[in-house]
């Protein structure tokens, strides 16, 4: 155990895999002096530039190369920056990586983790600030991982690595400085949500970032008398029915919140889900429809607080 | 070409009204790096590359179009006729700004004065709009030109290829200038180019490719103009590559500790603005208490007009303006 932020516990598990498999190599821009957020510091140094490949800006080839690389047997991991970027690589992922297991019946296979981290970026404004997890979950043949904690970075990213299919691995922008204690040898299985909270009133499905105001409301709604099962959802494909639909048919009610647009967000695929099985009441807590705007007030006001969870609980 | 060259720069190294005001743009960018680094690490200083922003943005007609690098955008703004204290407002998200503090101001210049902006934020696309503003001017038979400026890295993206190669085609009036500061954040523009230079790239367009040094003030509009004068006749768009050097980080914030501190120095040397101020004073285009007093005005304006922008509204989340996105409200 060790006491590691978000950004480095993600290192450590590169790190651990590029040691076990050679497969594993990185490649995109920045990486090489450690990435823009720390998180591949020392891996040049320690596994040399053929592995810590610093490429040209050139995203929609950087992804490009990497589906070549993994249907040749490697293991890469792209890194685009933030999500917004790899909007460059739309096609490469989309059409290209998402499709060649089923295309090819399994001869082809395109095993690799991108980290497109997700999330309103202080001060960054609507380019730079966007959550897009729905998008990549919406896309048959992705998996889409979104860690919420240092431990969960560790884990997820060595489970991401061995899936054996394109991971979108969407780390969240505010989160890279995080610390807490992190065991490296610890696994968690994609697909398994985790309950950070026990409750018996209202189930509380988030992920990434919204974990912390998740909390937070939960806290304050057992203050009115309101007890909130919160779930950290962990990963978004494949979800956690199973653990989502065993709480909420406990509790008999379900709120689901993220930082991304309300509006066709992934927290209305949960909620229909839950609605069409059990049949109880379901509300979503997102963002407006609208781009983040760049002032401090703008931006604040385009967060997910704890007040608005602790609304919907409530209700 | 090279007699075309030497004929140019002779005719710009006498124009002291021209020289004046690009020498007028190079002062108010330093002291614009100097407040904006202060009040924002996230700040992307210019020094350095000063010579390249008056050699883009001098002189361009009202008609034309600037799109201009991401480095260099709010100077570009001001030498456009935007107003500078809006534009230090845009840097601190206020109300007073183009945008009400909903973007950037040094990413996104003000329409307004037909300075374009990186709108997706992504590197690049800004040269396929330079294509379009181009092609509309063309359409609407005007000899209107666009110049459109971006960095080493930028041309590393498929957008920097397809864009000139379109311009190549249709004969656009573009002027592509890469301000080239050997640099993208981290990424020696030795690892990012495989070409010789990036100014070598242009005969597989088709285009003139021109190599030019981004840090003689003079040289650069010389080439910008010949460029300027070859667009406006119809004959197409000209690559010029004008290579200067990062002397700040990518941001304030960077340290820069990838790259030797002997580099640096050597470039700090090369100072473009003390360049252009020596020719001034030497050719007697400018008297010594003139340049004090340039520099002093410009230093008070530059001062004057940050407090004005610290000192104006934020907005209020009701500004957050869901009525803006769509043109009716179907938000
Ligand atoms: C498509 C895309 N990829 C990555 C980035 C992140 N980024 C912002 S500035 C920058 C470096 C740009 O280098 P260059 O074009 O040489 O301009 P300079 O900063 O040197 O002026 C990068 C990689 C981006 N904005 N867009
Ligand atoms: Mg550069």
């Amino acid at each position: 155990m060790a006491c590691l932020s978000y950004a480095q516990a993600g290192c450590l598990a590169l790190e651990r895999a590029m040691a076990a498999d050679p497969a594993v190599v990185v490649l995109g821009e920045d990486v090489g002096r450690g990435g823009i957020f720390g998180q591949y510091r020392g891996l040049q140094q320690k596994f040399g530039t053929a592995r810590v490949l610093d490429t040209p800006i050139s995203e929609a080839t950087i992804m490009g190369a990497a589906v070549g690389m993994a249907l040749a047997g490697l293991k890469p991991v792209v890194e685009m920056r933030v999500v917004d970027f790899a909007l460059c690589a739309m096609d490469e992922i989309v059409n290209q990586a998402a499709k060649a297991r089923y295309m090819f019946g399994g001869q082809g296979r395109v095993p690799l983790v991108a980290r497109l981290p997700i999330g309103i970026w202080t001060g960054s404004a609507a380019q730079h600030s966007q959550s897009l997890e729905a998008w990549f979950a919406h896309v048959p043949g992705l998996v889409v991982v979104t860690p919420s904690n240092p431990q969960d970075n560790c884990s997820l990213l060595a489970a991401s690595l061995e899936c054996g299919d394109p991971v979108i691995y969407m780390e969240h922008k505010e989160l890279w400085t995080v610390e807490a204690e992190v065991d490296p040898t610890a696994k968690v299985p994609l697909g398994r949500a985790s309950v950070l909270r026990a409750g018996a009133d209202v189930t509380l499905v988030t992920w990434a970032r919204t974990v912390q105001p998740a909390l937070e409301a939960a806290t304050a709604a057992a203050a009115r008398g309101v007890s909130a099962e919160v779930i950290d959802l962990r990963t978004l494909w494949p979800w956690d029915r199973e653990t989502v639909l065993a709480s909420a048919a406990r509790t008999r009610r379900l709120v689901v919140a993220h930082e991304a647009v309300r509006v066709a967000g992934f927290g209305a695929e949960i909620a229909a889900t839950v609605a069409e099985e059990l049949g109880i009441p379901v509300r979503r807590v997102g963002g407006a429809r609208i781009p983040v705007g760049y002032s401090k007030v703008l931006e604040d006001a385009a967060r997910i607080s704890a007040a608005a969870i602790l609304e919907s609980l409530l209700q | 070409m090279n007699a075309q060259f030497a004929e140019a720069r002779a005719r710009v190294a006498e124009d002291g009204a021209l020289l004046r005001s690009m020498y007028e743009l190079m002062l108010l960018t330093r002291e614009i790096d100097r407040v904006a680094g202060k009040a924002d690490g996230h700040w992307h200083a210019c020094e350095g590359e000063e010579a390249v922003i008056a050699a883009c943005y001098s002189g361009l007609r009202p008609d034309d179009f600037a799109v201009p690098h991401y480095r260099g955008m709010l100077p570009a703004s001001v030498a456009r006729g935007a107003d500078l204290r809006a534009l230090l407002a845009g840097l601190a998200g206020k109300t007073t700004s183009h945008s009400g503090g909903r973007y950037r101001s040094d990413v996104c210049g003000p329409i307004e004065h037909r300075v374009i902006g990186l709108y997706s934020g992504a590197l690049g696309p800004t040269l396929s709009y330079a294509a379009g503003t181009a092609l509309a001017a063309k359409l609407d038979r005007r000899d209107a030109v666009t110049i459109a400026v971006f960095g080493d890295g930028t041309s590393n993206r498929g957008d920097f290829h397809e864009a000139l190669n379109l311009a190549a085609v249709l004969k656009l009036g573009v002027v592509y200038v890469c301000q080239n500061n050997q640099f993208a954040i981290s990424t020696p523009a030795a690892r990012g180019v495989g070409a010789r230079s990036i100014a070598d790239r242009a005969p597989g367009y088709g285009i003139p490719g021109v190599a030019a040094d981004g840090n003689d003030a003079i040289g650069l509009r010389a080439a910008v103009e010949i460029a300027i004068e070859r667009a406006r006749r119809g004959d197409g768009p000209t690559l010029i590559e004008a290579l200067t050097y990062r002397i700040s980080g990518h941001l304030v914030a960077d340290a820069a500790d990838y790259r030797p501190a002997e580099d640096v120095a050597a470039w700090r040397s090369r100072d473009p603005l003390a360049r252009l101020q020596r020719h001034l004073l030497e050719c007697g285009l400018l008297k010594r208490d003139e340049d004090e007093r340039l520099a002093r005005e410009t230093r008070e304006r530059v001062d004057a007009a940050m407090a004005q922008a610290q000192a104006d509204p934020d907005p209020g989340a009701d500004a957050l303006g869901l009525q803006a996105v769509f043109a009716a409200a179907r938000s």
